[in-house]
């Protein structure tokens, strides 16, 4: 079981918690997963397409996904992986 | 609403005006409670773009998973983030708000001549094509 860690303004999507226990192969599949069992985040996580929306950044353990193996990284027992917004801005 | 004790406010101003004429950045950490988003500690942050900070901010990742980790700690919640515009007004720009995302309260603060001059807050919609004002309370 891999442990999502939830962004504080998305625990009202998964009853109040602030982590999930997901079992799952890849990073992809457990938020796959995650947002199957709790269908009111997945809008806050993937777009239309069904692909993850362009702010969210996720993490396993401290470590970008996108240096990984993107979503297909393996997540193992005791990983745990955090959604974290990209933010920037400008004028 | 977002309502940020005094303590928390100070805290934000000092980060801006230190970091005229740059932008600066920051999170906000609090609880939410009735529709209400109440800040007690600012946290600032670093500003990681690798240019000219005049005109533009980008938070560190790896600050913001540590930011994460304090609110835990504390049984609080990120609640926000904050950022500076030298020598500008608080709008939210274009690319505040391509760069944004519809979880946080956006808290802009102007900084003229080196000194506090006014604030507002923003919350985003999902696409990040349009981003409401909202009502910003602060104590000082
Ligand atoms: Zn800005």
């Amino acid at each position: 079981m891999a442990k999502i860690l939830i962004p504080t303004p998305l625990r009202h999507f998964v009853n109040g918690q602030d982590a999930v226990e997901i079992a799952g192969g890849t990073v992809g599949e457990c938020l796959e997963k995650l947002t199957t069992d709790f269908g009111d985040l997945r809008k806050n996580l993937f777009n239309d397409e069904g692909k993850l929306r362009s702010f969210v950044n996720v993490y396993l353990n401290d470590e970008d996904i996108r240096y990984l193996d993107k979503t297909a990284t393996a997540a193992c027992d005791r990983d745990t992986i955090s959604i974290v917004p990209s933010i920037a801005g400008g004028r | 609403m977002i309502q940020i004790e005094r303590q928390a406010w100070e805290a934000m101003v000092a980060h801006a005006r230190a970091a005229y004429p740059r932008e600066c950045c920051g999170a906000m950490l609090g609880v939410e409670k009735d529709g209400t988003r109440r800040v007690s500690i600012a946290r600032p942050m670093r500003n990681a773009f690798e240019g000219a900070q005049e005109d533009t901010y980008v938070l560190d990742p790896a600050e913001q998973l540590q930011v994460e980790k304090e609110a835990r700690a504390r049984g609080l919640s990120v609640l926000g983030i904050f950022h500076s515009h030298p020598d500008c007004d608080a709008y939210f720009s274009r690319r505040d708000l391509e760069n944004s995302c519809p979880w946080y309260s956006f808290v802009v603060l102007s900084v003229k001549k080196g000194e506090f001059d006014h604030a507002n807050s923003f919350l985003p919609n999902f696409e990040q094509t349009a981003a409401e004002k909202e009502q910003l309370e602060y104590s000082v």
